[in-house]
């Protein structure tokens, strides 16, 4: 069964990663390099164990265009959201024995390093994946 | 003991067995299932039984019987769907082992495929990586680069192309030697993730360049292909600090440069230049070995880099050379002239929204004394840029000017 993994971030989070000040603690040096090191072999474990089936992070959310339409005109909004917005900041797609495995695998995200103000609200979310037409048919 | 099957044997062998393949056969797509199926067995079967006196042969003769089964099968299937089923058997003609992976990088960088597909096909058949390998390298699932390499080798066998060397040989050496490189900066700046630096896939690119210029020792281009990317990949250990951070090269420890690599591509160039005809590998080599042999930043011979960026910008319509040339008379003639060539570039649009442009002028602007009008540039470009670690650098660089 394939689950998908979601993690949330507002653009000033991003702000604070790129080392711009944001008035909350922002990310050192070391800070910076323990979350990618930390993410590499989060990956590399994921894959070595064949249970990764893709990954992906998302660039800033100022970086959004959102596609509507007003009048039945197409519109495009640059970066719609609000600064403390949190919007998908990356996924992973797992293919595991159980929701509770995948639960698991999610868990361990908890322990990404991060400024203290980052990992006190951090959350993911796990989503069991619609393969087919038959499991939505039920 | 029995011998290992070392896997730098078996990935310098991959190419020569395809390529004896491919020009016996023809088949280009089935023959490299063939020969990755001999690969596996020479893995298998090397460590228990030892490995033959002559592996090349081993692999070329379990590979074609491989081969054989695989296209009787495939013409068994077509009979069946009566299709007239035919395949050649060309001659085997007395060729040297090095023109057939020559033949065989000329035919992964066919012009009927685009540049991913090129690099990727390159990459699994004269680089011998592996589809995980390779689909990992360039951040997408197996799957997908499974099937792009399916489709690259389907576009070569529709293209009708003969394993032989192409007649127009000139251009498409061109396209081999792009492919390289675009390999190797792929490696060298990767422009995803938290990682600047992929350094497997700029080894393999040196590798790939170190083979071609054994191939075809006379040609300067080539020569300066190997050159740029030796003197390039000789300051990695200094271009990013323990945090992964980008260092400038005005700010790296030059104690950390590797100077084998400087001394093997100054050498190459400096033998490569005079034979010409020179072209734009010869002319960034040759940049490059000014700035290695540079003891700092300040001593570097600005004014000869200047002359060799003038060379190249008569060649090449590159906005980046553009870019790169302003730097350099800034630095030999003073940040004001520097900026006036910025004004010309800024109208290009290929490079007008570019952090890259943004980065320098700033730079420049701050080397004037105007720190407002530099802090704001820093801060424009960090914003200009996807990745992490370039945008901490640069708001790093904008908050250390005091407002």
């Amino acid at each position: 069964m394939k689950y998908m993994i979601l993690t949330y971030a507002s653009q000033v989070d991003y702000d604070g990663m790129a080392g711009k000040d944001t008035g909350k603690p922002a990310w050192s040096a070391e800070d910076f390099a323990a979350m990618g090191a930390f993410m590499q072999k989060f990956n590399d474990e994921l894959s070595e164990s064949g249970e990764l089936v893709e990954t992906r992070a998302l660039a800033a959310p100022v970086l959004t265009r959102r596609l509507g339409s007003k009048d039945g005109a197409s519109v495009v909004t640059d970066g719609p959201y609000a600064e403390t917005q949190e919007v998908l900041a990356g996924y992973w797609i797992v293919e595991c024995d159980s929701f509770d495995r995948a639960t698991e695998i999610a868990g361990r995200l908890a322990d990404t390093p991060a400024p203290e103000s980052v990992r006190a609200t951090a959350y993911a979310d796990i989503r069991p994946i619609v393969e087919g037409q038959e499991d939505l048919a039920g | 003991m029995p011998e290992p099957a070392s896997e730098e044997l078996l990935r310098e062998l991959a190419p020569q067995v395809l390529g004896a393949l491919v020009r016996r056969y023809g088949h280009f797509d089935t023959a490299e299932d063939a020969v990755q199926e001999a690969l596996v067995a020479a893995t298998q079967q090397w460590p228990s039984e030892g490995r033959p006196d002559n592996p090349r042969a081993w692999l070329i003769t379990v590979a074609s019987r491989r081969l054989t089964d695989l296209l009787r099968s495939e013409q068994a299937r077509r009979r069946r769907e009566d299709t007239v089923a035919q395949w050649t058997m060309v001659p085997a003609e007395p060729v040297a082992d090095s023109d057939d992976t020559l033949i065989l990088l000329f035919l992964c960088c066919h012009p009927a495929l685009s540049a991913a597909s090129q690099i990727a096909l390159t990459l699994r058949a004269v680089g011998g990586l592996t589809t995980a390998e390779i689909a990992r390298g360039f951040m997408v699932p197996e799957a997908t680069m499974t099937r792009r390499i399916t489709r690259a080798k389907q576009s070569v066998r529709d293209s009708g192309a003969r394993f032989s060397l192409p007649s127009n040989r000139v251009e498409r050496l061109d396209a081999v030697l792009k492919v390289i490189y675009l390999i190797f900066t792929e490696g060298y700046a990767s422009t995803t993730g938290p990682s600047l630096q992929r350094v497997e896939f700029a080894a393999e690119a040196i590798r790939l360049a170190r083979l071609l210029h054994r191939l075809l020792p006379e040609d300067s281009e080539v020569a300066g292909l190997l050159a740029l990317m030796l003197l390039t990949d000789a300051r990695r250990p200094a271009r990013t600090g323990p945090g992964g951070e980008l260092i400038p090269m005005a700010e790296q420890d030059r104690s950390r440069w590797l100077t084998a690599e400087i001394a093997e591509g100054v050498e190459l160039i400096t033998k490569a230049l005079p034979r010409g005809p020179v072209g734009p590998y010869q002319l960034q080599a040759a940049i490059a070995a000014v700035h290695d042999e540079a003891a700092s930043a300040e001593e570097t011979d600005w004014p000869q880099i200047v002359a060799l960026y003038e060379v190249l910008l008569r060649i090449t319509d590159n906005p980046m050379v553009a870019l790169n040339h302003a730097v350099a008379v800034a630095m030999a003639r003073g940040p004001a002239e520097g900026l006036q060539l910025l004004e010309r570039i800024e109208g290009d649009e290929r490079i007008a929204a570019d952090h890259r442009l943004f980065a320098v002028r700033a730079h420049l602007l701050e080397l004037t004394g105007d720190l407002a009008g530099a802090r704001a540039a820093y801060v424009e470009a960090a914003a200009r840029t996807t990745s992490l670690p370039q945008q901490r650098y640069l708001n790093a660089k904008a908050a250390a000017i005091a407002p």
